[in-house]
């Protein structure tokens, strides 16, 4: 029952934003609500993994198991920050007069519709279903991807719709064939989820393969693989910052968890073996294509886009190697750069107003124009390439560590060195941001307290997983681990 | 004898599809493709008696027959699009590219599905055309207006495709898909026209101010 409550707090706050006229009082409200949800979240994770992490299902509608519950809990901690963050954001934007109050409750309305479709995306039991909320997660995130109305975020948010709409279309066929072969093959006319899994044992391998390539590439496409992720760097970069924490953060991680369920329902008939190198492929891709475009930005939010490309293919790549630990480190790494991207962006959403643009040209001496932002973007930077003690140092030594159990040498050399390009241009491009002389254009301004305590609730996830990782959150990777796995 | 007709009609009305160079003629052999779907899913209907079936086949009707097609027009008719759909490829060569999609369908229908029942991979290999030619659609015209009908075009190839294989998808999936598929287009007529007023035109070949 409570899950199902949770889920449908956003509404609750879709409907409020109607109706609240001034634009502190909603920013304060809505982010009040994501605190309740977190909360409530956290209450619910508690009493779950103390039942011993027995999926919960509901109604027949709402399916929840561990998995489940690891996204749900870094959509609730990343949607709690980029509300936080949006309060002063937003109204910032209404006192530089660049959207009207009325445009603001719109987006405060758009912002909880889009986390409620992605909240649902995890509860939800039906296979079908979860296609279409992810469908929803695009149509409803275009609108906040074009929010200024001008021709680069109207562009972005065209091609963000078309692109993912094809790669999702993609997915819908191949969630006919796993539909096609459970009905004839296993004799489950179902696409529930505990029913499919029962049956998934007598699945034609031959069209679980099929079906699993267009699933893995449409999914992917939404997930921001390369060579698929053409939309993503224009889209984070065109959103408004706080949107651009939770799609960086959130929405790719979402397409994960459908393109997972769907590994784990052909685990049985074709064997892990077979997606994990289609993991890996897309990661090694990713990994290499990020790489190189890191190093030639000069827009600071196209940097960090192409920075969520990198980390979203050593993810991919952390599942590729599931049978030698990587899946737990996968979905580590997952949920560490959703905490620390969200920062990174919400450092820039700060850096470019101070600086009126994207372009890292103009920006210089952020430190001294936007002293607290700034700090937290020179150490968010140091966590983001994945120095100790900040959580990603983790799982990526972990990662790594998955690739050499492996015996994947020559993998493991192509990783490092393309790690290391990203690691040198990340730097090279940020530090220029944050240190040096402030040019006498730019003002120093006063940053808005909301900003500062987004900031600091991230920052304490970023340091606490990476000095020590806590037992029930350890205990949540496990179960996922073994689920994935099948074992 | 039926299905053979409306199965060959749909693959005609795709190869329409692929050789119409103005936009009108697009939506028009997009409305005659739903028309095909429609009576495909109507003879369905009286071949198994699903009173779903024919609750689907309403929803066809009204909602890619009559709403979509009409959507599409006004939208044409408001922005005042060039008539002309901007072809990347000419219309023979698409045509033997979408005569190519045909004959690699029937090739995998044949060698991976295993389907016995020749309506069956008669309505699979159609259905696999479309998905492919809705793509190609989307890659080689300029016109944004030619990606949304690509779109809605592999859109109706998926969905013969869960009624040739699958015998439909269960019934409250296909509502929530229409559901999608109704929002979907309303939200994309919203961006043809914000893309049209501030491109003043709707081509997509000339979108490319974001790079790298």
């Amino acid at each position: 029952m409570l899950i199902a409550t949770i889920i449908f707090i956003p509404i609750l706050l879709t409907i409020l934003s109607s109706f609240i006229k001034k634009v502190k009082i909603l920013g304060m409200v809505n982010a009040f609500g994501y605190l309740a949800l977190l909360a409530a979240f956290v209450f619910f994770m508690k009493d779950f993994l103390a039942k011993g992490s027995s999926a919960v299902s509901l109604w027949g509608w709402i399916y929840v198991d561990s998995l489940s519950v690891f996204f749900l809990f870094t959509t609730a901690v990343v949607s709690f920050a980029a509300s936080v963050y949006s309060i002063g954001y937003i109204r910032q934007e209404v006192e530089n007069s660049e959207i009207s109050v009325r445009k603001a409750s719109g987006y405060f309305q758009l912002f909880n519709l889009f986390s409620f479709t992605m909240l649902m995306v995890p509860v939800l039991n039906n296979l079908a279903l979860i296609w279409i909320a992810i469908e929803m997660t695009t149509l409803i995130s275009a609108f906040l991807v074009g929010f200024h109305n001008v021709k680069e975020s109207i562009e972005a948010a065209w091609k963000y719709i078309v692109i993912c709409s094809v790669g999702i279309a993609f997915a819908l066929l191949g969630i006919i064939f796993f539909y096609y072969t459970s009905s004839k093959d296993a004799g489950v006319k179902s696409l529930e989820w505990a029913s499919m899994l029962s049956g998934s044992g007598a699945f034609d391998p031959k069209i679980v393969k099929l079906a699993l390539i267009f699933i893995l590439v449409g999914f992917g496409t939404k997930a921001g693989l390369a060579p698929m992720h053409n939309w993503l760097p224009d889209a984070h970069s065109q959103a408004l910052s706080p949107v651009s924490g939770l799609l960086s953060g959130v929405l790719i991680k979402i397409s994960l968890y459908a393109m997972l369920r769907f590994v784990m329902l052909a685990n049985l008939s074709v064997g892990y073996a077979f997606s994990a190198k289609i993991f890996v492929f897309f990661g090694i891709v990713s990994i290499v294509i990020a790489g190189a475009f890191i190093l030639v930005q000069k827009d600071l939010k196209r940097l960090l886009a192409y920075s969520t490309v990198e980390n979203i293919g050593l993810v991919s790549l952390a599942l590729g190697l599931g049978p030698c630990g990587g899946i737990f480190a996968g979905l580590l790494q997952a949920f560490n750069h959703a905490v620390t991207k969200a920062l990174m962006f919400f450092c820039a959403g700060e850096a470019v107003r101070a600086y009126h643009g994207n372009s890292m040209s103009r920006m210089q001496g952020m430190i001294k124009v936007a002293p607290f932002a700034g700090t937290a973007m020179f150490l968010g930077l140091f966590a983001l390439v994945g120095m100790p003690p900040f959580s990603i140092f983790v799982s990526k030594l972990m990662i790594l560590i998955s690739v050499f159990n492996g015996k994947h040498y020559l993998l493991a050399a192509i990783i490092l060195a393309f790690i290391a390009m990203a690691f040198a241009g990340l730097l090279h491009h940020i530090s220029k941001v944050v240190l040096g002389n402030k040019p006498n254009a730019a003002q120093v301004r006063k940053e808005p307290l909301s900003a500062k305590i987004a900031l600091v609730f991230l920052g304490i996830f970023i340091l606490w997983f990476g000095l020590n990782i806590p037992k029930p959150f350890f205990d949540l990777l496990v179960s996922c681990e073994r689920l994935i796995l099948g074992t | 004898m039926m299905i053979n007709f409306l199965l060959s009609g749909f693959l005609v009305v795709t190869f329409l599809l692929v050789i119409a160079k103005r936009v009108t003629a697009l939506i028009r052999a997009f409305m005659a493709q739903a028309i095909f779907l429609f009576l495909y899913t109507l003879y369905m209907g009286f071949s198994q008696l699903h009173m779903e079936l024919f609750i689907v086949c309403g929803l066809i009707l009204v909602l890619k027959v009559i709403a979509i097609p009409f959507m599409l027009k006004r939208i044409v008719r408001r922005i005042n699009v060039e008539e002309d759909l901007g072809l990347l490829i000419n219309p023979q060569v698409s045509m033997v590219i979408a005569l190519v999609f045909t004959y690699l369908s029937y090739i995998f229908a044949r060698h991976t599905m295993a389907l016995t029942d020749f309506a069956h991979s008669a309505a699979f290999i159609v259905s696999l055309t479309t998905v492919c030619v809705g793509f190609f659609l989307m890659v080689s015209r300029m016109k944004a207006l030619s990606q949304v009908i690509g779109l809605l075009v592999m859109e109706n190839g998926i969905f013969l495709a869960a009624g040739a294989i699958a015998g439909g998808m269960p019934f409250f999936v296909e509502i929530a898909l229409f559901f999608d598929v109704f929002v979907f287009i309303i939200i994309l007529e919203v961006f043809v026209y914000k893309v049209n007023r501030l491109f003043t035109h709707i081509d997509t070949s000339k979108m490319k101010s974001l790079k790298g």
